[in-house]
């Protein structure tokens, strides 16, 4: 690893950061700051402007207004130098159909200029690829592995992922929650843009939520009002014998409180994001709608 | 595969559009599904609507190459004793034949106008509907939005037969706009073609597009990838046309032209006795390519081809160090198809220039087209002139494609790779120039040399240096459509590669009138090829050639300034 990251900053500042298309405003002002070390999920509805972040973040789009820094560089005039400290996974797998898995990897990895090959292995046989197929014989799932390789084995200092386990099976999932929790035990910085909330509970340690272009932040992990003494149980409803609570963070607690009593039947489900955004902007319709994380019925005996 | 974009998620686990038991669907509700012939009537006027604008395009280019040729030769030969001349150089000119076909009747307005459309038109209209149908057929397959139409009310062999359909709709546009301009022109006193001849002439004009149409259909069945399907239509477009000049310029090779599909066009001779039997081969080779393409298409699985094509390759990473590498790699196939057409071209050009100057030798006619075109030598020489004029427009058109092909990295988002790697715009793009520069030498060196080679052959006494030259003497036009396409690259990156093209097509345009028609100096000094010396006939106008190749250069640092400066822009 460089030592530049610690000394130069934030992973990612921007300010003001503004990008129309004619008189479309695709971003509105966006504020943000990413710290070193830290596991970031970036949240939003469809249209929102992920993506445009994410690519004004790499230099790809030229911002309306405002800035943007990658460890202090600027995203425009030093993207060349900013670019050998990340590594960025896209959610569209455009790749080269001519080209074979190796020759993808060995072609990004020396344009990046810095791999783990050790790892690089590793991470071929953990995420099952056949490298030896050509790009346009892979599904999308594998056009996904492909990328996700390419961006791990640098252990770049910044993970830039955009939506970037869109096609990956369950399994390959969790191999990929495991590689991003292995990033930050590494001290690694990870941007991950998402819609599965259930991932970015997983593995981030905060999250942003992109919504009209502005970003409202709230921490999972972090103290939650306990009605019933469980930690991480923020809503209890109790009718008779149903018991419907929700939950941040891990669900283990509760489950162990729930293994003392009778259950009859448990339905654990994720909320939409429409769900999180109740949660996020008004006490008031977290108790009406199923904002719920975690909704346990339970019949006591 | 079609399974792993299903496991998105446990949300989409409750699918509701799969499959449902057929007792809870209503009788109504499947006969409805099993008619599907709303389907392929969506599916046809989709590519009708994707081809109508190329269509009408071609449709008015094939009416004015018409009028253009029959207006020309009642104002350029007026008199019986210039129509004479004329027949007596260009008549028995194999060399000339060789490019244009067989000149019949060329002391009439009918016979030149048949000659000068005939086989030029049949290349071109040919080379518009490959593309066409290659795109229709295995380019909507190949970027996976064929699956989403095969998902509705049809099957693989109805929407197959559906996109025949919309092709054919505009095939029929092409033609009827053609027919009424050469009708129009042919009510000119000057030109003065019967109704039923002008009808059969844009019938003729129309023929070889409709078998290449079919070609290019029949191809997408056959390669798995667009760029295969176009490359295996190009090559049957090429032998075909090498098959008709030999036949058109060696006497004894005559019955070549019945292995030829452009053969069979040439046949059909409209307005110079026609034999519409002819039209018999050509409809049964139409039916039998469309016929073909629907079985194939219903036999194989979507999104793969006929022919095999393998699906693993042991790593090949000697060029896969750098951007600039990758793009020797991508352009390499490319290049070495056009090197093969331009050379074989040459190779052609060179075997048929003796015979061409000794069947001209003595017409002042001749002498005079030559003249005209910038010639300062005799015979062979002057000749292979006029040839490279031909191997000059090419590699122009190569020089087109390059900048399609550096536009096409960035619309399928391969360029996001790099450029998210520590890449600079500038440095890829100049690499990526270099590379296109470094293929458009290639090309038009491999024309000099097999040129070279058949001069040698039939001991013309062209020299291998001259030739070089000549090719080389072709390279400033290309840096200057390669410049501008680059600097529309910059400011405009969707129109690039369509002013790329335009630049040559119009260049091409005007040369092909200002042969004909006295056009105002300043109308010609528009075209590309007019600033361009007709080596080995002369010697290069290095001052022209160097402001044409500064002008490309300045215009291509502008667009890396532009390109640098702007968003990227998928597809």
């Amino acid at each position: 690893m460089t030592t530049h990251s610690s000394a130069a900053g934030p992973a990612i500042r921007t300010e003001g950061l503004t990008k129309h298309y004619g008189s479309v405003p695709a971003l509105q002002d966006l504020d943000l700051v990413v710290a070193p070390g830290e596991v970031l999920g970036f949240l939003g509805p469809n249209g929102a402007g992920k993506t445009t972040t994410i690519r004004l973040l790499l230099g790809l789009l030229r911002p309306t207004a405002g800035r943007a820094e990658i460890f202090g560089l600027d995203a425009q005039a030093q993207a060349v130098t900013a670019h050998a400290l990340l590594a960025y996974v896209p959610g569209e797998a455009g790749l080269w159909p001519s080209l074979t898995g190796a020759e993808v990897l060995h072609l990004l990895g020396r344009v990046h200029g810095r791999v783990d090959t050790a790892y690089r292995d590793e991470l071929v046989e953990r995420f099952a690829l056949d490298p030896s197929k050509k790009v346009r014989a892979y599904s999308k799932g594998n056009r996904q592995k492909v990328l996700l390789i390419a961006a791990l084995m640098t252990r770049a200092e910044l993970l830039v992922l955009d939506e970037p386990t869109s096609g990956l099976d369950p399994l390959m999932e969790q191999a990929f929650r495991e590689c991003v929790r292995e990033a930050r035990r590494n001290g690694q910085t990870v941007f991950l843009s998402s819609h599965i909330l259930a991932e970015v509970e997983a593995v981030c340690d905060r999250v942003a939520i992109l919504r009209a272009g502005r970003v409202v932040e709230a921490t999972f992990a972090g103290p939650v009002p306990d009605l019933s003494g469980v930690p991480g149980v923020a809503v209890v409803e109790a009718h008779d014998d149903r018991l419907r609570c929700q939950v941040y963070g891990p669900v283990e607690p509760l489950l162990r409180v729930l293994a003392e009593t009778h259950v009859t039947h448990l339905i654990i489900r994720e909320p939409s994001l429409e769900e999180l955004f109740l949660a996020h902007y008004g006490a008031e319709p977290l108790l009406t709608a199923a904002s719920t994380k975690e909704e346990a019925t339970s019949h006591a005996r | 595969m079609p399974g792993e974009r299903d496991r998105l998620g446990s949300q989409t686990a409750e699918r509701q559009d799969g499959p449902a038991p057929a007792g809870a669907v209503p009788a109504q509700a499947v006969a409805a599904a099993r008619s599907g012939g709303r389907a392929g009537l969506v599916i046809a006027g989709h590519v009708a609507r994707q081809v109508r604008r190329g269509a009408l395009v071609w449709g008015i280019v094939f009416g004015g190459t018409v009028a253009s040729s029959a207006l020309a030769f009642a104002s350029a030969y007026p008199t019986p004793a210039a129509r004479r001349a004329l027949v007596a150089s260009l008549g028995s000119n194999l060399g000339v034949q060789a490019l244009l076909g067989p000149a019949r009747h060329i002391d009439t307005a009918a016979g030149f106008t048949a000659w000068r459309c005939l086989v030029l038109l049949c290349v071109v209209g040919g080379v518009w509907a490959l593309l066409a149908s290659t795109r229709a057929l295995r380019g909507e397959e190949d970027a996976g939005r064929w699956e989403l139409l095969l998902a509705g009310r049809t099957t693989r062999r109805r929407a197959s037969a559906s996109a025949l359909a919309g092709l054919g709709a505009g095939l029929v546009l092409l033609w009827a706009i053609t027919a009424v301009l050469t009708v129009a022109t042919g009510r000119s006193p000057d030109v003065d073609f019967s109704l039923s001849a002008s009808l059969y002439l844009s019938l003729a004009l129309a023929a070889g597009p409709a078998i290449f149409l079919t070609v290019g259909a029949l191809s997408s069945q056959l390669a798995a990838t667009r760029r295969q399907a176009a490359g295996l239509g190009a090559a049957v477009l090429g032998v075909a046309y090498l098959l008709r000049m030999l036949a058109d310029s060696t006497p004894s090779l005559s019955w070549l032209r019945w292995l030829s599909p452009i053969g069979w066009v040439e046949e059909l001779r409209p307005l110079t006795g026609s034999r519409p039997t002819v039209l018999v081969p050509i409809a049964l080779l139409v039916g039998v390519l469309a016929a073909l393409t629907v079985h194939l298409a219903g036999v194989r699985d979507t999104g793969a081809g006929i022919l095999p094509s393998r699906d693993t390759a042991p790593a090949r990473t000697r060029l896969l160090d750098s951007p600039l590498g990758l793009a020797v790699r991508l352009t390499r196939p490319v290049t070495l198809g056009w090197a093969a057409a331009v050379g074989g071209l040459g190779l052609v050009i060179g075997l048929v220039a003796n015979a061409a100057a000794q069947a001209t030798s003595g017409s002042d006619m001749i002498r005079q087209f030559y003249e005209r075109l910038g010639s300062q030598e005799q015979g062979a020489v002057s000749y292979t002139g006029a040839g490279f004029l031909t191997v000059g427009t090419l590699v122009a058109l190569a020089a087109s494609g390059q900048v399609g092909a550096i536009r096409q990295e960035e619309a399928d988002e391969h360029l996001d790779h790099l450029l998210a790697r520590p890449v600079s715009r500038r440095s890829w793009l100049a690499g990526r120039l270099a590379v296109a520069t470094g293929a458009l030498v290639v090309v038009a060196l491999t024309a000099g040399v097999l040129t070279w080679a058949g001069a040698a052959l039939q001991h013309t006494g062209i020299g291998l240096p001259r030739l070089l030259l000549a090719a080389v003497n072709t390279l400033p036009s290309a840096t200057f459509v390669l410049g501008v396409g680059t600097l529309l690259y910059g400011l405009a990156p969707r129109v690039a590669t369509a002013v790329a093209y335009g630049v040559v097509a119009w260049s091409l345009l005007l040369e092909m009138v200002g042969s004909l028609l006295k056009l105002s100096p300043w109308l010609l000094d528009l075209s590309l090829f007019h600033h361009v010396a007709l080596v080995p006939a002369a010697d290069p106008r290095w001052a022209a050639a160097g402001i044409l190749a500064g002008i490309g250069l300045v215009a291509g640092i502008a667009g890396a300034t532009a390109f640098d400066r702007r968003d990227l822009a998928a597809a």
